[in-house]
């Protein structure tokens, strides 16, 4: 038996003026300047509001905001272990229906939120998250998403973007490029992979403004297991001045290589129409060269990532999300 | 006997930097034939961008490595400094790494007559009056330059590291002569303009060390938080949430009351609230969560939090409306709004003084330059325009 009776009903949130103003994730954290992850911390909890527990596994996420015996959370949050994303959600979630159940606790909807990094979600944790997504529990997991194992100093990850420079993968005289993958396709993986799941997403905290608000709004209102992966400019590891993390997270989107969209019930919705180049989607290069992690990139490298983005937006089956051309031929 | 210089750097953007200071202390040491060593402060990693940092160098003249290791080794920081650098004049306004350091004094460690080695434009008295008084007396220099900010990947090369080097030889010749330091450079890179930018500071230093008496600088109101032992945590490490608070006005949102960070910002917002259009855009996006939404719709800021990340000057879409200013141009952390409520026509007046007329605009990728545009200040009553990105 689900808690989907009681589900929250949550009111679209229409403009920057509709957005709740009590914060729930407070000042006094020890993220970077600009730290667009702390953005989506806060913004979730925004959206979600204060009946709401909270999990998040080892990354940037919990050691800047656990200062020894200080925290900036309004709302209950646990630590838990890297790569536990899914498994500490569907904990919670089983044992707030517990509780609920001996009445030790009032039947109430209380929303269960676990997030991890890329690393953590991506990497460690899938197995993990593909179980949670198979529950019947109300559960939301978020990947926030700084393209690298951010806390330990960048390392390259599975999500980090091809021929970016990080620690796992620095610039040599011999090689220039260490690192040859392309970026893993989690959101959408999940999507396909999980069809009792009824509601994944992809978001930019800040870009377009209010939109991730609102799909933490939907994904805990649909019921059952939900997935986000978001966007964080990350200052530190991708080398930019913070004041620019807004910037960097827009241009991402609007160049295409970060495709933001939503598949509800299987159906793809996208957040961003980045098919049409020119105003739709510019030229990669304007994001590249705006970090130091690509500063060693030459014109073939960025013409190659173009190529690849290119070949996403004007090729693929689904843009953006699956890769695949399917033909139903049966030999003779 | 023990030498121990430490070198208070901002976090990532001066890392590098610290490092190959710290190091090339001990190799120049070297040279003139004493030991050393030199590692960073462990508790400062995860390094996060502008928060204060220390990186340290110990040079022995008469003890073995294996002595001097016992004796300074895998200490989390040090109790007393001969020579403390600071590589960013703002964190004269105190330093709180984390949460379980507390604000500290810039100034903490030095020993009586030890020295201060401050990277800075400013006058002496402009740097002394934000410091704690202490009960001894010791030496202010001044080594003349920016704080030079980089990268995670990038090494910097602007000369901060010869000219460092060479200033420390003018505090203490037998911790580092100016000869080794020259010959040092000479040999490592055989650029005549690293020897020479070295000698120069040694020059310039010698004539700008200032002694602070015990009567100069501020009563430093700060406590070190107590620590709880393992024993008095509660089970399962439970910590204290903070308690959900929230109202309209300066301070009506709850924070974290034992981590108030401001000691990571080097600049701060400077708010026109005459020209804001009230559009939401910096609250909305500062990571930090400063801003206070007032009963009549502005944003209030509590600076005791703000890092100075810049973002909201970035995303304000009103031209001049915010704009970052050096954190030593101020004395309090007043709410700003109170201030122009209270007196509308000085408050603006303060704030332009404060702004002066040029914005600098620095580069998207860090450390790789800036732009500086001369800008005439908006008049009361004047109208809204919009601004352009400087990202854009
Ligand atoms: C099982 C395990 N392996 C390794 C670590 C060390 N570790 C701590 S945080 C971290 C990086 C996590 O990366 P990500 O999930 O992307 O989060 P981010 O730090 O980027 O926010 C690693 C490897 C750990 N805590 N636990
Ligand atoms: S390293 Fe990146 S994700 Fe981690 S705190 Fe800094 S900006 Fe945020
Ligand atoms: S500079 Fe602006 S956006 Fe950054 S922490 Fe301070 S108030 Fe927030
Ligand atoms: S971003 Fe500028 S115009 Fe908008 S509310 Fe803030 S100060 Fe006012
Ligand atoms: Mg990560």
């Amino acid at each position: 038996m689900a808690t989907a009776d009681k589900v929250l009903v949550y009111d679209r949130i229409k403009g920057v003026k509709q957005i709740p103003l009590e914060e729930f994730y407070t000042s006094g954290h020890r993220t970077c300047q600009g730290c667009e992850s702390a953005t989506v911390m806060r913004q979730f909890i925004k959206a979600a509001g204060p009946r709401t527990v909270v999990a998040g596994s080892t990354g940037c996420m919990y050691v800047a905001n656990t200062s020894y015996m200080t925290t900036p959370w309004i709302v209950p949050w646990m630590h838990t272990q890297l790569g536990a994303g899914g498994s500490s959600a569907v904990g919670m979630a089983a044992g707030l229906r517990a509780l609920m159940r001996k009445n030790r606790i009032p039947q109430e909807k209380i929303n269960v939120i676990s997030f991890c990094g890329d690393l953590g979600g991506g990497d460690m944790g899938l197995s993990g998250i593909s179980g949670a997504l198979q529950t019947d529990y109300d559960l939301l997991i978020i990947m926030y998403d700084n393209e690298s194992a951010a806390n330990t100093d960048i390392q390259a990850t599975g999500l980090t973007t091809w021929g970016a420079q990080t620690t796992f993968s620095p610039v040599g005289k011999v090689e220039r490029i260490m690192h040859r993958r392309w970026k893993k396709n989690v959101a959408a993986m999940l999507a396909v992979g999980h069809p009792n799941c009824r509601y994944v997403a992809t978001a930019c905290a800040t870009y377009p403004p209010v939109d991730f608000l609102n799909k933490v709004r939907k994904a805990l209102s649909i019921g059952g297991p939900t997935f986000i992966h978001t966007y964080d400019p990350c200052p530190k590891g991708w080398d930019f001045h913070p004041r620019y993390s807004h910037e960097l997270g827009e241009l991402g989107v609007r160049s295409g290589l970060l495709p933001l969209y939503e598949i509800i019930d299987g159906q793809v919705v996208y957040t961003y129409d980045a098919r049409k180049t020119g105003k739709g989607r510019i030229p990669v290069r304007e994001y590249l060269t705006k970090q130091g992690r690509f500063a060693h990139l030459t014109e073939e490298d960025i013409a190659y990532i173009q190529r690849m983005v290119d070949e996403m937006w004007d090729e693929w089956e689904v843009p953006g999300v699956a890769p695949f051309r399917g033909t139903l031929k049966v030999s003779a | 006997m023990i030498k121990r210089v430490e070198i208070n750097y901002r976090g990532i953007f001066q890392k590098n930097l610290a490092k190959k200071i710290g190091g090339d202390i001990v190799m120049i040491a070297a040279r003139m034939g004493q030991v050393g060593f030199s590692n960073g402060r462990y508790s400062d990693a995860p390094e996060r961008n502008g928060i204060p940092c220390k990186y340290f160098a110990f040079v022995s003249p008469d003890l073995s490595e294996e002595e001097l290791e016992a004796e300074c080794g895998a200490k989390l920081d040090i109790d007393e400094a001969n020579i403390s650098v600071v590589l960013d004049d703002t964190m004269v306004k105190g330093v709180e790494p984390w949460a379980w350091h507390g604000v500290r004094p810039i100034n903490e460690k030095v020993v009586p007559y030890g020295h201060m080695l401050i990277v800075s434009r400013r006058r002496p008295e402009e740097l002394v009056r934000f410091m704690a008084r202490k009960p001894y007396p010791y030496y202010l220099a001044l080594l003349e330059g920016d704080a030079s900010f980089a990268g995670l990947w990038v090494y910097r090369d602007d000369l901060t590291h010869e000219r460092v080097l060479g200033a420390i030889a003018a505090l203490d010749p037998q911790l580092l002569s100016i000869e080794a330091v020259k010959g040092y450079l000479w040999d490592k890179t055989h650029e005549e303009h690293r020897v020479e930018a070295a000698q120069k500071a040694f020059e310039s230093v010698r004539h700008n060390i200032h002694e602070v008496t015990p009567l100069q600088g501020i009563d430093w109101p700060y406590e070190i938080p107590k620590l709880p032992k393992w024993h008095e945590f509660s089970e399962g490490v439970v910590v204290k949430a903070v308690p959900r608070e929230f109202h309209l006005g300066p301070k009506g949102q709850s924070r974290n009351q034992l981590f108030k960070r401001g000691t990571t910002k080097s600049q701060r917002p400077v708010v026109r609230f005459d020209l804001c259009t009230k559009c939401t855009l910096c609250w909305l996006e500062c990571p930090d969560q400063c801003f206070d939404p007032t009963p009549d719709g502005y944003y209030d800021i509590d600076y005791e939090y703000c890092v100075g990340c810049g973002k909201c000057a970035e995303v304000c879409p009103v031209q001049e409306c915010i704009v970052m200013v050096d954190e030593l141009a101020f004395e309090d952390n007043r709410s700003p709004w109170e201030h122009w409520k209270r007196d509308p026509e000085g408050y603006v007046r303060w704030a332009e003084e404060k702004k002066g007329k040029h914005r600098v605009l620095p580069n998207v990728v860090t450390g790789t330059g800036e732009r500086v545009v001369e800008v005439e200040p908006v008049p009361v009553g004047g109208k809204p325009k919009p601004a352009a990105r400087a990202g854009a």
